[in-house]
């Protein structure tokens, strides 16, 4: 059986994908996970997972965010000053490098 | 792990469900990430009208964007508040549809006018969102989390807000008579958002101490107070004479805490108010006219191959 592994490297960030291993139960997919990918890279947590369990939908099955305009979602749209609150200001900055990074513009 | 060594090790996302808390712990954080959950749910029937009765269409879609996005807040912070092994969602909708559940204190006022939406919208959005960029360093790990998503989208809905308040303020005589007379209104309500002051605060100690929360109450509408006042001033709002604002010498701002009404606060904490009945009745009702889809849910879950066959589309 193949086990898709999830690697967190300090408590309190995101556990994210860094590969597969292939084992025959849980114990020994966590005991080759630790020794394919928690030895190298600082690694405070790994998550083995059965890849039969491992959904997934892309984009070629949907239009993620959907077809239509919907810039009436994202901050820049309005023209209104961010910068007098800092959270606000981050807020707008971090939706702008999302936009970038799914080609809106 | 016992609470003292929770309090030495307690500092941003330290803990998650694969730590072993203790009850004093999770019955703390259980108790905050519920009531902010609640709040979102709250926050958003309050507003829900206001999808329907928005004066264009660029409102309507932003409107009903927003209240989509707050629904979706209710739900990642119910999950949050599960991993705690305290309290299941349903317990936790339960609670709220019956009454006990508590939220957010300007969500117990009935919204009637649009002129009253940046109320919400600019205000206690960005109160909301002043207290939780705090709260992405709390210690429950999933807290946090839930956090990093809200954050990223609020930013839409203080700007879409402040977007009303501007057009408000630049418009006819009338606009801006309902506009200062929405904020009279609201304006002590949202002073009080930030809860009572801390040393009428019950809970701050611990919640505290164990990294849950970061800021305590007074701090936070200090801060508040310091991004909005000159805000609400610019757009030509006159701040009430009472609770008297004060500005210190460094040119920041505090409010006479025992302007406020304190009694007035409790009765809504206890979900005690005239409005309280009002939201939470509305609340309740909606729950049960949607029970029967939860219902062919966990129907659907119980089915050997539930959960396991082909997603539907949404
Ligand atoms: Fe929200
Ligand atoms: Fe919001």
């Amino acid at each position: 059986m193949i086990w898709e592994v999830f690697r967190q490297e300090n408590a309190g960030e995101y556990h994210t994908h860094c590969g597969n291993v292939h084992a025959p139960d849980a114990e020994m997919a966590k005991l080759f996970a630790q020794i394919q990918h928690g030895r190298r890279k600082p690694t405070h947590s790994l998550w083995v997972v059965p890849q039969p369990e491992v959904h997934e939908v892309d984009d070629e099955d949907t239009a993620f965010g959907g077809t239509t305009d919907k810039s009436y979602r994202w901050a820049v749209t309005y023209d209104v000053d961010a910068s007098f609150a800092q959270e606000v200001a981050d807020s707008e900055r971090e939706q702008e490098e999302a936009a970038r990074s799914r080609g809106d513009d | 792990m016992d609470v003292e060594e929770v309090k030495e090790r307690a500092g941003p996302r330290e803990f998650s469900p694969a730590d072993d808390m203790p009850e004093e712990y999770r019955k703390a954080a259980t108790r905050m990430i519920q009531f902010h959950a609640n709040s979102e749910i709250m926050g958003a029937y309050l507003e829900r009208p206001f999808v329907r009765q928005s004066p264009s269409l660029e409102r309507k879609l932003a409107f009903s964007a927003k209240v989509q996005d707050e629904i979706g807040h209710g739900q990642l912070l119910y999950r949050a508040a599960e991993s705690l092994g305290v309290k299941t969602r349903d317990e936790m909708l339960e609670e709220l549809a019956n009454g006990e559940g508590k939220f957010l204190n300007c969500f117990h006022y009935p919204m009637d006018s649009w002129h009253e939406t940046p109320m919400i919208a600019f205000f206690v959005d960005g109160a909301a969102m002043r207290r939780q960029a705090t709260l992405k360093k709390t210690s429950w790990e999933p807290y946090a989390h839930a956090m990093d998503k809200v954050c990223f989208e609020e930013g839409f809905h203080v700007k879409h807000g402040e977007h009303i308040l501007a057009e408000l303020a630049q418009g006819s005589k009338k606009d801006q008579e309902k506009l200062q007379e929405a904020f009279d209104e609201w304006w002590p309500r949202i002073l009080q958002f930030f809860g009572p002051t801390d040393d009428k605060s019950t809970h701050h100690d611990f919640a505290a101490d164990v990294g849950l929360k970061q800021m305590s109450n007074d701090e936070l509408r200090n801060a508040f107070l310091n991004a909005y006042v000159p805000k609400a001033r610019k757009y030509g709002l006159e701040i009430p004479e009472y609770p008297r604002i004060e500005e210190n010498d460094d040119g920041t701002w505090k409010v006479r805490e025992d302007d406020l009404d304190w009694d007035e606060f409790f009765t809504v904490a206890k979900n005690d108010y005239e409005g309280s009945h009002e939201q939470i009745g509305k609340r309740h009702d909606t729950q049960e006219a949607v029970e029967w889809v939860r219902d062919v849910l966990d129907d659907h879950e119980q089915r050997p191959m539930g959960g396991a066959g082909p997603a539907a589309a949404d």
